[in-house]
């Protein structure tokens, strides 16, 4: 008896949270599921396409589609730690394009002249931003929830898009726009190459050749160093500085963030502006990459953007997450979603089916991982 | 005593038709805890609600220190050094103790609000302050959720503190905590009573711990003052007469025993 009265005496509160080992340290972590995920898809696809996703043509290939992914889902990860949606992301890409696109063929609007990719990527960004802004300002007003208002944002920007197209061009696509990143450095800015040096050096070191046995790739696409930019912005400001913080209480409770301070209403509507943001991003390389526009651009985008969030291990609830879970959730989709190019034996519907399977166990994860950290509260 | 740190003279709020408030007169001077008690709907909240800034008095005066003070918004409260500590706390569970401590008052380097957190510093400041208080956090960056209700508590008077409270309102803080708890609570209350430099405003359903821990007492019934004073003037069953909002404690034993009888 003795024993036990010395033991609960000597027993703290503290005690009871078992500080654990490095590996019940990294289990906490938001993008701890996300990583074994990533790992499982890039060993699966490695095999399965015999290297072949991973040669230079498919690491080039496989990024551009990662970093399209990670771009959207970076902005959607930050509104969603905030405890918003935004499903207008792929209306906004639609959007953006068509304005992108319809000023470097029609002109600036208001008779001002004729565009050039700097002024017409000046005034779609400034478009998107008001809108962005505009759907922030009427959650936050109105108190509605934002699945609802960027739901309204969804069909209205589509609808805006396609009727844009017809009345000004007759047509519902632009192509045959004249190749601006050969001519102007800001667009070859978004559209063009990047990271050159590192196919240079696979060459210089006897790989990268093609048939004839010249250098065979060039570069990755520009938008994969928006991307890695993108994410290294986010990840400090969601970690390292005073705003990453408010995002994190607004998401988490935002009556109490707003009695200690915080302004909970600025930084909901800067992320949805931050999601604009990145969507026009998205539409910017892509108009200058393919020299093309259409207005079905973006179609479903926001609910890949959301799908890759959650399995990048955001709480739908708001509050949890990170952006290097992002970055291994992108990595994953896009690896599926390009695989149907380097494995001949399956079609584009395997990519839909993984989505499916992927998006529910991340959802369940989630939510054990949540239920750690609070210590099953 | 000298100067009370808050005194209020003849508070009232009027909710439309509604008097919630009537006239009320209050004093706490530094190092006392007054415990505040009352009823349901005796007003306690809308008091509380006044001091720190989130209802505007219809009538009447806060002094602090001795100057008249006006709060628009609960910032003006906070910033005159008026702590409050809600039942909910204003907690962020998913969030870490220090992040939860300095929410919405960082330390950081470069502009605001993309100046870079000193995480470093906030970790040594929110454990020791943690610590002053009686609770020794194993590690400042854990999930606030993992915390206990007493701790969670703790880690919002500890926060209120820091950031400058002279008088601390504690909204029921031992209500919804186990046994074990609620002594842990009423620890750090006599702790920072101890100080000697803080005034507690300690609201409260439950006799017995205000017992343990109150200098002064005031009652609220329908929305006036209707007794007070210091512990020793104060009779057991007086207090328990004035908490039940004036009505005699021996008359529910009776009532109680009646339908007993029946």
């Amino acid at each position: 008896m003795s024993d036990t009265t010395k033991n609960s005496a000597e027993r703290k509160e503290a005690d009871r949270l078992q500080s654990g080992g490095l590996l019940s340290v990294l289990k906490r972590r938001p993008e701890a599921g996300s990583f074994l995920v990533m790992l499982v898809a890039v060993i699966v696809i490695s095999f399965a396409s015999n290297g072949n996703a991973f040669n230079p043509l498919g690491l080039k290939n496989n990024f551009t589609v990662i970093s399209q992914f990670g771009i959207i889902a970076t902005g959607a990860c930050l509104l969603m730690i905030a405890g918003d949606f935004d499903l207008s992301i792929g209306s906004m890409i639609g959007f953006a394009g068509m304005s992108m696109a319809m000023m470097l063929k029609w002109g600036l609007p208001f008779g001002l002249g004729a565009a050039t990719p700097f002024t017409a990527f000046l005034l779609t960004l400034v478009m998107t931003l008001a809108i962005g802004w505009l759907i922030g300002t009427i959650v936050v007003r109105s108190k509605l929830s934002s699945f609802i208002v960027s739901l309204a944002f969804l069909f209205f920007l589509r609808g805006v898009t396609e009727v844009s197209f017809r009345l000004i061009n007759q047509s519902t696509q632009i192509s045959g726009l004249q190749d601006f990143k050969e001519t102007s450095w800001f667009a070859a800015m978004f559209g063009g190459q990047a990271l050159g040096w590192f196919y240079d050096t696979w060459f210089a070191l006897g790989g990268n050749i093609n048939r004839a046995g010249n250098q065979w790739v060039t570069g990755f696409d520009a938008r994969f160093l928006w991307w890695v930019g993108l994410s290294l912005v986010a990840y400090i400001v969601l970690s390292r500085t005073q705003a990453g913080n408010w995002i994190f209480a607004t998401g988490d409770n935002s009556e109490s963030a707003r009695a200690n301070g915080v302004p909970v209403d600025k930084v909901r509507i800067s992320l949805f502006m931050f999601t604009a943001f990145c969507a026009t991003l998205f539409a910017a390389c892509q108009v200058f990459d393919t020299n093309t526009a259409d207005a079905a651009k973006g179609n479903l985008k926001e609910l890949e953007a959301i799908a890759i969030a959650v399995v990048g291990g955001t709480l739908m609830t708001g509050g949890f997450g990170s952006v290097i879970g992002i970055v291994f959730g992108a990595i994953t989709f896009g690896l599926v979603a390009n695989a149907v190019f380097f494995i001949p034996s399956i079609d584009g519907s395997y990519y839909r089916v993984f989505v499916g399977v992927v998006l529910l166990t991340a959802v369940f994860l989630n939510e054990s991982v949540r239920k750690r950290i609070t210590g099953g509260l | 005593m000298a100067e009370p740190l808050i005194r209020t003279q003849g508070l009232t709020k009027k909710f439309g038709p509604f008097t919630a408030l009537n006239g009320i007169d209050l004093e706490v001077y530094k190092g006392e805890v007054l415990a505040l008690l009352g009823d349901n709907g005796a007003g306690k909240s809308t008091l509380i609600k006044i001091l720190s800034g989130v209802h505007q008095p219809t009538a009447g005066k806060i002094f602090v220190e001795g100057a008249e003070m006006k709060f628009a918004s609960p910032r003006d409260a906070s910033n005159a050094g008026i702590g409050t500590v809600y039942q909910d706390l204003a907690i962020n569970p998913l969030m870490s103790v220090t992040r939860n401590f300095f929410m919405g008052r960082e330390l950081y380097r470069g502009v605001a609000p993309f100046g870079l957190l000193d995480m470093t510093k906030m970790d040594e400041i929110a454990h020791a302050e943690m610590v002053k208080i009686g609770i020794d956090v194993s590690d400042p960056r854990q999930a606030v959720g993992t915390m206990s209700g007493g701790q969670r508590q703790t880690l919002a008077i500890a926060r209120a503190i820091y950031f400058g409270a002279k008088v601390l309102i504690l909204d029921e803080p031992t209500s919804a905590l186990g046994q074990k708890q609620q002594m842990g609570v009423l620890k750090t209350m006599m702790r920072v009573r101890a100080r000697g430099d803080i005034a507690i405003i300690f609201i409260t359903h439950n006799e017995i711990h205000s017992q343990l821990v109150a200098d002064r007492y005031t009652f609220l019934a329908l929305g006036e003052v209707i007794g007070g004073g210091a512990k020793a003037d104060l009779e057991h069953d007086e207090i328990r007469r004035l908490m039940a909002g004036g009505s005699d404690i021996g008359d529910l034993a009776k009532e109680l025993q009646d339908i007993q009888a029946e």
